[in-house]
């Protein structure tokens, strides 16, 4: 009989709704790299080649972080990039929003408008909580989801 | 671990190359091409133009185009009021520029100008702030 753990269950569908939210974000900017690099170019950090650069490659680290948090023998990693990336994201809206920036987010791909930064940094604030979730899980136990006896 | 990073770089590498040959993006470092909304620096020095500079604060303290009007992102609706009033007194072309031929932010500014300003001949500087010190 297989007995389905709480943990890996739960850490399965955290694993499902992070690599969904990180495929949903990487594809349209893959489409659309410079519409991407305004949004980069926005934040007022880097500008120029160094934004259209960070606009093809990021896009493309996102889907492949994406696909390995479900991919066993990329999940490690995966969740650790995942982490580094949403702490990047969190500096970059509390930096915009210390600025008084009214500017796209460029999450997404698409054109919000003005951003809401408690609704972002949230936003982000949860799905780095459950990326820390998803590493402790894979870091205890990384390549076998459900156990049997 | 550091084989699953590894990985994951060449995974993002390819993806990276496939959207440069595929021609999904440009290359970075490429000479961009006149564009709708462009104007090129030589032919902007010509004419008696309105420039606004789209760069950061510290950017354009250190040197500015001459004239240039500072474009405060942080206060889009008072940099535009700036424009109109400079526009209003001797109407005549506008030019955005940024930092560089790749931003976008130039661009961006003459797009939501001309919506605020329909009867102004607006236009973004082909390469950017670069363009002046080549």
């Amino acid at each position: 009989m297989v007995r389905v753990d709480p943990t890996s269950f739960f850490g399965l569908i955290a694993r499902l709704v992070l690599a969904g939210v990180f495929l949903q974000a990487g594809l349209p900017k893959v489409q659309d790299p410079v519409a991407f690099a305004v949004a980069i170019e926005n934040y007022r950090i880097i500008s120029g080649s160094w934004a259209m650069a960070g606009a093809i490659v990021l896009p493309w680290l996102e889907i492949v972080i994406g696909i390995g948090l479900l991919t066993p023998w990329l999940r490690r990693a995966s969740a650790c990039t995942m982490i580094g990336l949403l702490g990047v994201f969190i500096a970059l809206h509390l930096l915009s929003w210390a600025r008084g920036l009214d500017i796209d987010c460029g999450c997404f791909g698409e054109s919000a408008g003005s951003p809401d930064y408690h609704w972002l940094i949230l936003r982000n604030l949860a799905l780095l909580i459950t990326s820390i979730f998803v590493l402790r899980i894979a870091l205890r136990n990384p390549r076998a989801p459900f156990r049997s006896e | 671990m550091l084989r699953e990073f590894s990985i994951i770089a060449l995974l993002t590498a390819l993806g990276t190359a496939y959207s440069l040959i595929s021609g999904l993006a440009p290359l970075p470092w490429a000479e961009p091409k006149l564009q709708a909304g462009e104007i090129r620096l030589a032919d902007a020095q010509v004419l008696d133009v309105i420039w606004v500079d789209a760069r950061s604060e510290a950017e354009y303290a250190a040197g500015h185009a001459p004239d240039a009007l500072f474009y405060d992102q942080g206060d889009p609706a008072g940099s535009i009021a700036d424009i109109l009033e400079r526009w209003l007194q001797a109407p005549r072309v506008i030019v955005i520029y940024c930092a560089d031929a790749g931003c976008g932010t130039s661009r961006q500014i003459a797009e939501e100008l001309r919506r605020d300003l329909p009867d102004a001949e607006i236009y973004s500087l082909k390469g950017g702030w670069s363009a002046w010190s080549e």
